[in-house]
This record gives C-alpha cells, sequence and structure tokens, in this order.
C-alpha cells in the first residue's frame, strides 16, 4: 500500500514537468497549427540558462531563495525571447507553404539548438548546485521532500497564471479566437502575426521555467534532456485533446502517472509501449483525445 | 510566355540542385586512392570513435588519449624513426556508421585500429578489418562475444563484461555478505550484458537475483523504479549502466531513504557522478579497472592529458592510450606494416608495462591479468576500495602493494 | 504549335532518359570510387528506397508518418531472424520481410484512418517508438545486441562480400524498387492518392473509396520500405536495434521533404543529401551535426516545396471525341427522399425532409441562409448521417453509406465552397470523378477513363485548360470544372450546391445552358440556389425551406404566387422575425 502511495507521489511529480511543457505544444499548436518539435530543447535551453545564472551568482549549494528565484526568471525569460526569435526566424516566413514544411523546420530548429548546446558543452552533463535539499515532509515508509512540493506548488501557479492570462485578458481572448479561425480573426483586427510571437513567448517561458526547476530538482542537465521528456509532454498534449488546455493538463499528469505506476507494477522497459499504445488505443475511439480538441479544422 | 520562363527557371533550378547533389559526392570518389599504407611516411593508426550523437563526450575522451599516446611515441622518435599519426573516424555509436567508418580509415591507409566505444558499432566494423587483416584493438567495448568471434585479429585492452560480472558477484556475496541481490541495467548491449553475466555469478556464488530489470536511460525520474527495488527488499543493487544514471540514482535513493547499498559498473565512475549526487554519493562502490590517479604509471599519463585537453581524462581514456601504445609496440617488433604481421606481434607481446597494468594477450585476444577491482567514493572523490588478491578467493585494501 | 510538339519531345527524353543515364551514370562511378565510396554509396541507395517507399505514404497520399523505421526495422529483423534462426537463403526471407511489413502496414494504417495528418504524426511516431523498444526488450530478437552473424547474400554460388558487388546488388535493387514504383505512379491509385492528400472530403464525395486508398498506401509504401531492412542486414552482417530510432525514422522522411514531396528524381536528391553530406561534413567534426541542422533549416525556408518538386504529368487526351456513351437509360422517379432529419445537439438542421426528382427533371430548394439546404444535401450524400428518413437513389436505398459508395451509385454532387483539388491539372480533377463510375485502383488509366474526361470536359467548354493547373482558375471555371468532375462519373442525380453563387449575369445564363444540356441527358439535377430568378425560370419543380421546415412544394409558377413563401423569403427582403411566420403544417 506504502509503495502505491508513493508511485502516486513520484507520478504527480512527474506529471507536473510534463503538465508545464505540454500546454506549450498545445497552445503552439492551436494558433500556428504546429507540431513545435523544437519545444522540449527549448525547455532544455532554459535549464542551461538557469545553470549558468546560478554559477554567475556563485551559487554551490544551500537554499539560496532569491537565486533560485532569479535563475527561474532569467531562465523563462531567455527562453521566451529565443522561442520568439525561433518563431520570427524560421516560422513566420514558412506561414503559406506547406504544413509540412512548417514541421521539418521545427525539426530543423529541434535539432541546431540541440547539437549547438552540445558543441558549447563539450557535450558534458551539467550539474546544478543542490539547493532543493531542503528535507523531507513526510519520512516515513512514504516519502515526500520539500522539493516535490515546491516543484508542484510553482507548477499549479503557473498554469493557474496561463489560465487567467488565456481566459481574461484581451490576448489570451483573441489567441483563442485565432485558435477557432485565423482568416476570422484577421478580418476582427487581429494582428495574427504578433499573436503567434506572442503565443511562441508565452508557451517558450512556461518550458524554460520548468526547464530551470527541472535542473534544480533533478540537478543534472544535458543538451539532449529535452527529448524524451518532450516527446511525452507532446503526447500528452495530443492525449488531452491538442489545443485544449485544461485537457492537457490533466493528460500531462496522467503521463507522469503512468509513468511511475509502469515502472513499477510493469517494467520501466515497458513505459513507452504503454503510452504510445494508450495513445493510439484513445485516438483510435476518440480521434480528437480524451477530452475534444478546441481548434477548429478549416471545412 | 511568363510560365514558360518561369518553368525554365525551375529546370535550371532543378539542374542546379542535381550537380550540387552530385559534387557532394565528389569527395567521396575522389578519396580514392589516397591510402598508402606501405609507403615510408607516417604510420597511421585508426580511432574509431564517437566523435558526434549522445556518447560524444566519451569519444572525443578516448580520441583525445589516443593524440596523447602519439605525442607520446613521436616525442621518443617514433616507430623505426616513423611517426605515428592518429587518423580519426566517427562511428556515432551506430552500425551502419560503423561500417561507414571502417572504410573511411582503411581507406586513409590505416595499419592498425584502435578504438571504438560501442559494440554495435564495433560489431559491423570487425569483419571489414579482418578482411584486409587489419588488427582492431579496442578499448572500450567490453561485450565478450567481439573477441570470442574476432578470429584472433580482435583484442582489448579493457575488460570482459563477464570478467567484470564475476568480480562483482564474488565482492557482493563475499565482501559484503549479500545474499539477495538487485540487478538494474539500462537495456544497453554493455549493461544488459554486465548485469546478465553478474546475475549467472550470483547464481554460482548461491546468491539470490531478486530484482533484473532495466530503467529507461534518458529519463531523469527513476524513483519510481527505486520504489520498485527497495519492494524486493535486496542487500545490494548493482546498476550496471552509465554515470549519467547513476548520480540520479544515488541522489533519487537518499531521498528515497532507502537503505539497501548501491553499487555500479566500470561505466559509472565519471566524475559527474559525484557533482550530480553531491553528499548522496558517500559510500557509493564501483566495480572498475584501476583508476587512472591511482595507477602510479598512469601519472605522468593524466598531467599530459590535463595540459593537453584542459580537463580530466574520460574512463577509458587510459584504455586508450595503452591501446595505441600496444599497437605502437607491435608495429616495432614486427618491424612491417603489414597488418598479418602486427596481428602476429600482439600475439607475442608480453608483459608489456601499460598504465593499466602488464598486457599479454591470449588467443583470443582478451587481457590475461585480471583487471577489475572496487572504488568507493570517500568525501566527494572516487578512491581504491578493495581487490582480489592473487589467489582469487579473498578481498584486501586495493592500496596496499 | 511545332515547337510545343518539340518541347513535348524534348521533355520526354528527359523524363525518361533521365533514369537510364543516372543508373548508367552510378555503374561508372561503382568503377571509380574505393570501397569507403561504395559502402556510402550503397547506403545511399538504401535510403533511396526507404525514400521510395515514404514518398508513397508522405509523398503521394500525404499522410504525415514519423516512425517509418518501423518498416525498416520490421524488414529486417524478419530476414534476420529467419537467416540466422531458420537458415533461410537471403532470397527467400526476401519475401518474408515484404510481407511482414504489409501486415504491419494495416496493423497501424487500420487505426489511424479517421485520424487528421498531425495526430497521424504522434501515432506512428509512437508506434515505431513502440516497435523498437519491442525488439529490444524481448530476447527472441537479440535484445539490445540485436542479430549478429548474419550470412553474406549469395547469387549463383557467389558470396556478396566486397563493397563494390555489394554496391552493384544495391544498385540492382534500387531500379527494381524504382521500376515498381514508376509503374505504381501510372496507376489509378496514384491519382487517387494525390486527391486524398488534397482534399479528403471531395475525394471522397465524387467517388474515392479513401479509406482503402489511405489503407493502400500504408501498405505499399511498408512493403516497399521494408525491402532495404535485408538488404542493410546483409550488407553489415548485424541488425542493431539502435539503427531504428526516431532520428533515423526523421532522416528517412527528411530523403523525401528535401528531395519534393511526390518526387522520385526528389528522393535520390534527398538520399544522397542525407547520406553523403554528413559524410562530407566529417571533416568539420563536432560541429557536423549542427551544419546539418543548419543547412536543413535553409533548404526548408529557401524551398519549401523540395529542390526537385513534383511536376504533374502531361495528360495526353485522346485527339477526337471517343464513342459517346450510352445514354442513362432511366426514367421515373431517380432520386425520393422522404421524413429527412437531422440534428446537432438539441437544434434541429433538417425536419422531415421529401424530395423527389424524376429522370430529366430539375428540383431546386431554396431558402434563406442557415434554412438547412446543406445539412440537408450532406445527409443525402453521406457525408453525415441523418437522423431519420430513406434516401432511394434510382430503386436503391443508399441512407447511411459511405459517400463514395452515394456516388458510385449514382449521386454526384458540387460543394457550396469549391472544393477542386488544386495542385492537380484540370484533367486530372475530372478524373477523380471517374471513380464513382469505376472504382478500380490498381489498374492504368483506361482509355474509357480518357474518353470521358475529354467527354466531360468539352461539354463544361474547359478542353483547352486541361492541362492546367486547377488551382489557377477564374472563379467561374472553377465552377464548371467542378461540374464537370461530377459528370465524369455518368451520374443518374447531380446535385448541385448553388452554383450561381458570386456569378455575372452571362456566366448565370451559360450556367442555365449548361444545367438544361445536363438535364437533357435525362440526368435529374437537384440544385440549391438563392438566385430565385434563376431557379424559376429553369426547375420543375421547386421546394422552400425555413429553420429545416418544408414550408412549400410545387412548381415554380405556384411558388411564386404562395403567400407564405412570399412572407417568409421571397417578398421580404431584409431577415424576416421568425416569430411573424407562422410554422406551415403540411
Amino acid at each position: 500500500m506504502s509503495e502505491f502511495v508513493q508511485y502516486l507521489v513520484n507520478g504527480l511529480t512527474i506529471g507536473a514537468f510534463l503538465a508545464l511543457i505540454a500546454l506549450g505544444y498545445s497552445m503552439i499548436y492551436g494558433v500556428v497549427r504546429l507540431i513545435n518539435f523544437a519545444h522540449g530543447d527549448v525547455f532544455m535551453i532554459g535549464a542551461f540558462a538557469g545553470f549558468g545564472t546560478l554559477t554567475t551568482l556563485g551559487v554551490t549549494g544551500g537554499t539560496a531563495l532569491p537565486a533560485i528565484v532569479a535563475a527561474v526568471a532569467v531562465g523563462a525569460l531567455t527562453t521566451g525571447v529565443v522561442g520568439t526569435g525561433i518563431a520570427r526566424a524560421a516560422y513566420v516566413p514558412l506561414l503559406a507553404s506547406p504544413r509540412l514544411a512548417l514541421l521539418i523546420a521545427a525539426i530543423g530548429v529541434s535539432l541546431a539548438l540541440q547539437e549547438g548546446v552540445k558543441v558549447l558543452t563539450d557535450a558534458r552533463f551539467k550539474s546544478y548546485p543542490n539547493t532543493l535539499d531542503g528535507g523531507q515532509i513526510l519520512s516515513g515508509s512514504v516519502r515526500v521532500t520539500w522539493g516535490q512540493l515546491a516543484l508542484v506548488v510553482l507548477s499549479v501557479a503557473l498554469m493557474a497564471g496561463l489560465w487567467l492570462f488565456v481566459t481574461r485578458t484581451m490576448t489570451g481572448t483573441a489567441m483563442r479566437a485565432l485558435a477557432m479561425d485565423r482568416d476570422a480573426a484577421r478580418l476582427q483586427g487581429v494582428n495574427v502575426e504578433r499573436l503567434i510571437l506572442v503565443t511562441f513567448f508565452v508557451g517558450s517561458l512556461l518550458a524554460g521555467a520548468a526547464g530551470v526547476m527541472y535542473g534544480l530538482y533533478y540537478t543534472q542537465i544535458s543538451f539532449g534532456m529535452g527529448f524524451l521528456i518532450g516527446l511525452r509532454a507532446f503526447t500528452a498534449a495530443v492525449l488531452g485533446g491538442i489545443g485544449n488546455l485544461p485537457g492537457t493538463m490533466v493528460a500531462g499528469v496522467a503521463i507522469g502517472l503512468v509513468q511511475s505506476f509502469s515502472a513499477g507494477y510493469v517494467s520501466s522497459r515497458w513505459t513507452d509501449v504503454i503510452i504510445f499504445g494508450l495513445l493510439i488505443a484513445v485516438l483510435a475511439f476518440r480521434p480528437t483525445g480524451l477530452f475534444g480538441e478546441r481548434v477548429v479544422e478549416r471545412a | 510566355m511568363t510560365r514558360s520562363t518561369s518553368r525554365d527557371r525551375g529546370r535550371r533550378f532543378r539542374l542546379l540542385t542535381a550537380t550540387g547533389a552530385g559534387l557532394v559526392l565528389v569527395p567521396l570518389a575522389a578519396a580514392c586512392g589516397s591510402g598508402d599504407s606501405g609507403g615510408s611516411g607516417a604510420i597511421r593508426i585508426g580511432v574509431p570513435a564517437p566523435l558526434s550523437g549522445d556518447s560524444a563526450s566519451a569519444g572525443q575522451d578516448i580520441l583525445a588519449a589516443a593524440k596523447v599516446a602519439a605525442a607520446e611515441i613521436n616525442q621518443a622518435g617514433g616507430v623505426d624513426g616513423r611517426d605515428v599519426q592518429i587518423v580519426e573516424a566517427d562511428d556515432q555509436c551506430s552500425a551502419q556508421q560503423g561500417a561507414q567508418a571502417a572504410q573511411k580509415l582503411l581507406n586513409s591507409g590505416v595499419v592498425a585500429v584502435a578504438g571504438g566505444y560501442c559494440s554495435g558499432a564495433a560489431v559491423p566494423a570487425i569483419p571489414i578489418y579482418g578482411r584486409r587483416n587489419v588488427p582492431f584493438v579496442l578499448d572500450a567495448s567490453t561485450n565478450p562475444s567481439l573477441t570470442d568471434t574476432g578470429k584472433g585479429k580482435v583484442f582489448r585492452t579493457c575488460g570482459r563484461d563477464d570478467n567484470q560480472g564475476l568480480v562483482a558477484a564474488k565482492f557482493m556475496t563475499g565482501q559484503l555478505r549479500a545474499r539477495r541481490i538487485a540487478l538494474l541495467h539500462d537495456n544497453t548491449t554493455y549493461a544488459k550484458g554486465l548485469a546478465d553475466a553478474a546475475a549467472n555469478s550470483v547464481k554460482q556464488f548461491g546468491g539470490q537475483v531478486v530484482y533484473q530489470d532495466a530503467l529507461q536511460p534518458g529519463q531523469s525520474d527513476y524513483s519510481p523504479v527505486l520504489t520498485k527495488v527497495a519492494s524486493t527488499k535486496p542487500d545490494v543493487l548493482y546498476f550496471t549502466g552509465y554515470f549519467a544514471e547513476a548520480g540520479l540514482l544515488m541522489k533519487q535513493r537518499k531521498q528515497l531513504g532507502l537503505t539497501f547499498t548501491l553499487m555500479g559498473g566500470d561505466a559509472t565512475t565519471d566524475s559527474t557522478v559525484l557533482k550530480t549526487a553531491g553528499p548522496a554519493a558517500d559510500g557509493y562502490i564501483a566495480t572498475t579497472a584501476p583508476l587512472a590517479k591511482d595507477l602510479p604509471a598512469a601519472a605522468a599519463f593524466v598531467s599530459a592529458y590535463k595540459a593537453a585537453n584542459k580537463a580530466d581524462p574520460g574512463p577509458f581514456s587510459v584504455y586508450e592510450y595503452d591501446a595505441v601504445k600496444v599497437v605502437a609496440k607491435a608495429v616495432d617488433d614486427a618491424g612491417s606494416t603489414k597488418g598479418a604481421d602486427i596481428t602476429e606481434a600482439l600475439h607475442k607481446i608480453k608483459d608489456f608495462p601499460g598504465i593499466t597494468g602488464p598486457i599479454t594477450f591470449d588467443d583470443k585476444g582478451d587481457r590475461t591479468d585480471p583487471l577489475y577491482i572496487t572504488v568507493r567514493v570517500r568525501n566527494g572523490a572516487f578512491t581504491a576500495h578493495k581487490k582480489l588478491d592473487k589467489s582469487g578467493g579473498t578481498w584486501v585494501d586495493a592500496k596496499s602493494s | 504549335m511545332r515547337a510545343r510538339v518539340e518541347l513535348g519531345r524534348a521533355e520526354q527524353v528527359v523524363r525518361y532518359g533521365g533514369w537510364p543515364s543516372l543508373v548508367v551514370v552510378a555503374l561508372v562511378a561503382g568503377q571509380a570510387m574505393d570501397d569507403y565510396g561504395l559502402t556510402v554509396g550503397a547506403t545511399i541507395l538504401i535510403y533511396a528506397i526507404l525514400g521510395l517507399g515514404i514518398n508513397i505514404v508522405v509523398g503521394y497520399a500525404g499522410l504525415l508518418d514519423l516512425g517509418f523505421a518501423a518498416f525498416f526495422a520490421i524488414g529486417a529483423y524478419t530476414a534476420g531472424l529467419l537467416m540466422v534462426e531458420l537458415e533461410w537463403n537471403f532470397w527467400l526471407t526476401l519475401p518474408a520481410a515484404v510481407a511482414a511489413a504489409a501486415v504491419a502496414g494495416v496493423v497501424i494504417g487500420y487505426p489511424t484512418l479517421r485520424l487528421r495528418s498531425d495526430y497521424l504524426a504522434i501515432v506512428t511516431l509512437g508506434f515505431g517508438e513502440i516497435i523498437r523498444i519491442t525488439v529490444i526488450n524481448l530476447e527472441v530478437t537479440g535484445g539490445p545486441n540485436g542479430l549478429t552473424g548474419i550470412p553474406p547474400v549469395t547469387l549463383g554460388g557467389r558470396e556478396i562480400v566486397m563493397p563494390r558487388d555489394f554496391y552493384h546488388l544495391a544498385l540492382a535493387f534500387f531500379v527494381v524498387v524504382l521500376a515498381a514504383t514508376a509503374l505504381l505512379a501510372r496507376t489509378r491509385l496514384a491519382y487517387a492518392w494525390r486527391a486524398v492528400r488534397a482534399d479528403d472530403t471531395a475525394a471522397e464525395a465524387v467517388g474515392v473509396p479513401t479509406r482503402r486508398v489511405k489503407l493502400l498506401a500504408y501498405v505499399l509504401g511498408a512493403m516497399t520500405g521494408a525491402v532495404a531492412g535485408p538488404l542493410n542486414a546483409a550488407q553489415l552482417g548485424t541488425v542493431d536495434p539502435s539503427s531504428f530510432t526516431f532520428l533515423t525514422s526523421l532522416m528517412i522522411l527528411l530523403v523525401v521533404i528535401i528531395g519534393g514531396m511526390g518526387s522520385r528524381p526528389g528522393v535520390v536528391i534527398g538520399a544522397v543529401v542525407i547520406v553523403a553530406l554528413p559524410e562530407v561534413l566529417r571533416e568539420v567534426q563536432e560541429y557536423r551535426g549542427l551544419f546539418f541542422a543548419l543547412l536543413l533549416i535553409l533548404i526548408v525556408l529557401l524551398r519549401p516545396q523540395g529542390v526537385w518538386p513534383y511536376r504533374p504529368r502531361r495528360f495526353r487526351l485522346p485527339a477526337g471525341a471517343g464513342p459517346a456513351p450510352e445514354p442513362v437509360s432511366a426514367t421515373g422517379t431517380l432520386l425520393e427522399v422522404a421524413g429527412l432529419s437531422r440534428s446537432f445537439g438539441g437544434v434541429t438542421a433538417v425536419a422531415d425532409l421529401a424530395l423527389r426528382a424524376d429522370a430529366g427533371q430539375v428540383v431546386s430548394v431554396i431558402g434563406p441562409n442557415g434554412a438547412g439546404k446543406t445539412t440537408a444535401f450532406n445527409c443525402v450524400t453521406g457525408l453525415i448521417p441523418p437522423s431519420a428518413g430513406t434516401v432511394v437513389l434510382a430503386g436503391r436505398d443508399v441512407r447511411g453509406r459511405a459517400p463514395h459508395r452515394v456516388a458510385a451509385a449514382g449521386l454526384a454532387r458540387t460543394f457550396q465552397s469549391i472544393r477542386l483539388f488544386d495542385e492537380m491539372t484540370v484533367a486530372e480533377n475530372v478524373l477523380i470523378g471517374r471513380f464513382a463510375r469505376d472504382r478500380r485502383l490498381l489498374r492504368p488509366l483506361s482509355r474509357a477513363d480518357l474518353d470521358a474526361v475529354r467527354r466531360c470536359l468539352d461539354f463544361v467548354g474547359l478542353l483547352d485548360a486541361a492541362d492546367r493547373p486547377a488551382g489557377g482558375l477564374a472563379y467561374g471555371d472553377r465552377r464548371r470544372l467542378e461540374i464537370a468532375r461530377a459528370l465524369a462519373g455518368d451520374p443518374r442525380v447531380l446535385l448541385l450546391d448553388e452554383p450561381a453563387a458570386g456569378a455575372n449575369p452571362t456566366e448565370k445564363r451559360a450556367l442555365m445552358g449548361l444545367i438544361a444540356r445536363i438535364s437533357a441527358l435525362g440526368t435529374a439535377v437537384v440544385l440549391i440556389e438563392h438566385d430565385v430568378a434563376l431557379v424559376m425560370s429553369i426547375s420543375d419543380r421547386v421546394t422552400v425551406l425555413e429553420h429545416g421546415r418544408t414550408i412549400a412544394v410545387g412548381p415554380p409558377a405556384e411558388i411564386q404566387e404562395d403567400q407564405r413563401v412570399i412572407a417568409a423569403y421571397l417578398g421580404v427582403p431584409d431577415d424576416p422575425d421568425p416569430d411573424l411566420v407562422p410554422e406551415v403544417p403540411r
């Protein structure tokens, strides 16, 4: 029984990250109809930006809260700018081209980011200073650390912030309108290109924040860290119904739980087979994801 | 009219791109004939290693060590008065690229090959070198099958998985008196091979394998796997994968408050582990060949390596250094750059003073002396722990002697 | 005219002379290259074979596949296991590998038929990963070690181990696969794929069995790509699971994207770029991957269509009109719709609709926007299933049938927002309409097909535009083309959805003439239209809809007099307040 609860705790921790990253996929798909393959690598860039900040500030360990906040902020802003820059340079010029060209551009950007960071870091792993070793909340047969709690709380706060942004601001409303119908939104006076860039900014911001949190929590980062988690986050976005933000969050947490429980009760070797098998099964019966998509394909 | 000109433009473009694509092929064809193995220029030694791709850092460490060895040989006057030249080829750890890298090296006229990292890339390369009778000295591929099927033309300066597995099993069941042993690998050739070998030996020594499964590398969160392992109540968990996961395992084991002993194989002794795990690394034990810093003979190599690369050598750097050195020695002994002669000379080498210990190859091409000892993390550094004495039955402090 | 003919001949030389000369160049180069060049050359050919396979799925049918390495793996493992475990001969394992891939093609194709392309991306990616992880986890496939000790190919008692021999073997394989895919590209199926890729709803509506067509794309693509598996296994003597990662799938996809989707010469260029470029970039060592990635972005930005885009083959329409088809001999009632209803959620879009059209009649449905006219059409043609009612076409009940079956039964349609296959030529668009009459896929175009295309183009006056891309036509021509496409299947009933929308008076007059000529053939025409004058002048009978309900039925003269219709629709220029319009029980 205690093992079950432990798997649950672990799964929720993993799910918090997945949900944050998945939101970026979902938002960007909503407005550009692009599976942004580079999104996982933007997450990776965030982790390295945060690492750079902590190193510059000379943090070597201990709970240095101001430095942590600074790292998250710098990481998120860096990826926001990087993500927007990528969109401006590589995606916007291709908006009128076949969709596949856009996808290939995204794959190219993903490879370029990975390879670029690889060259800069000599393909080596970097280790974050141990700042989140704040001890245990529960230390009986089920273990919960303060680090885990901080992580989940921060994720939920960021997601709530996004939710407010999308539902309560003009920009967010325009974003949702754009997801529904690009032409109609344009006719209503929405500056489509600007809005696309804003979406990339916000989506990348979340990924960057997730990247720094990831570095703080797991303490080990590398150029290839975005691939697997990006793939799973993307799976979550599709599973939840792409463009459907609450659905995406739920699916992100669900995939985290699947990852944890499959390692516990089946085998970690089969985790991806289970995740993708589940995805294919769901899509075979519900072609637009568990909770239905919120984008409209032009008839 | 405008339509037809735009079509002409399209055709011209296509012609241009076709020519461009053709031009890409030219260097491939032009490389032909540049190979020259018998001449009087430098003696070329091929170093295939993953220089790009996910294992690039390991490959770069190997290549750097080879260059240090070559520079040292040339400093001392070369072989038969000829310089040794390192020719590198990226194998990306893939079978396809491994085959292409092998052809590329043969093309540039290498007399012998010393290198490799992933068995997957070595497997298709072995018959390619074999057909030209070019000996292949492996520095890192520990899979037993490589020398078993190498027809005597494959050698290695590193150990064999079955050998390490045996040492690990002896240590766990003997020194640690463990009865319940969990084995965790990452489903790569090396890690699974070592786990299988360890499992065999553990059973021979009367131990019980309570868990044997793989984690998925790159996942970062191994708490679920560790929770699962803990539920089998092991005395020791032996992780046979790579260092990137080892550090995370140590950290997460501590976070989960698990008490079993954590051990690892020789791919986990990278310094990254210590940085990632921090204090959680204390007490970690790994089976490995003696570390470069504990080898008196290796001190010179380590300082030369640091001077040239401004970084510490990687775990396989010492083996690569010895591989290049032993090949040079064989060429010198044979007095010939013919592959068959060098192969014969390699088999004849006896107690060559390598920095990883005396080197003698058996008929298959494996080293005759047992290599593996255990090291332990103490005060944030890997330090020599225990080794088997000459009889192979009892553990003694690795530092003494 | 002369110049044009010569140009055509020159083009033919380029078109058909290119491949043989390329093969000759490859043979000559094979003599000049050393072992390294030959090994790389063989790898290029293997990737070209994979590229030809994925070209069928992605290039022809437009189904995004991010897991194509799975078929490569299935081919390699099937052949490898048969060779190692059962000691089969290489040549025997080849058909087994292809068959296994075909089965896998069905397995992955079937559940994904309903999915949109972006979802396909993740599902195919997942499928690729499932296959890769499964072969690593299973003992029988050698786990992470893969299969080793695969014997070389023997041919006439000779072992093919030297790189030069293997290069020739790979070249022979490539030529065979190329020929097979070239033949495939000439079948009706290839045209159906391109139609599905452009607009699968429209393709289905005019008679293309889209599900079968998509499934065939997966199966044939998988079979083609699987050929590379045994070849690769024999080349390396090993099957290594790390050869079949997502990155491999990406590289295979890039082969066809860089070259140009649907273009076979493009595949060769793509394979050269993907395999040879990294080899050339060996000089730059650790920057190799970065260069490659940046180059990729640059290629896509500069040539989003690929470096050698697909160019449609010119249609060779018969010079003269073929024999006239047998006139549709049907008489009496061709379409009988009764009690047709459809609601979305709680909203009733169409309620209890009755509609009858006899041979040679023109029947019109009018009503304000949102009255449910198009929904009614969609229910009749099977695009959306009706909630209740019957649809009888020439005595056969077709309600609830798939749209292509309804089309095959003799009911053709056009769309309110014109849905042509823009990337295809005018003649090719009409050809797709033939699928309603003849659904055979794995055949070349028949003389009857070409005759019908010519006849229909001639009928609507677009014969001169036959070779132009449909996307470049003027608005009025697009309307006429859509009608020609609908007529190509020799329909008994033709449904026209607002054909006069946006037309000027001259065009409207021409349209009226065209409709009259169609009905003179014995075809029943059902028309949705806003232009009341046009409707009244050509219709035999008019049905008036409002809020999904029929408020009047009768000959034009009667409808024009009907006070309720005038109140609801004709006489009131602006939106009438619906509360003022009494519901009329029938």
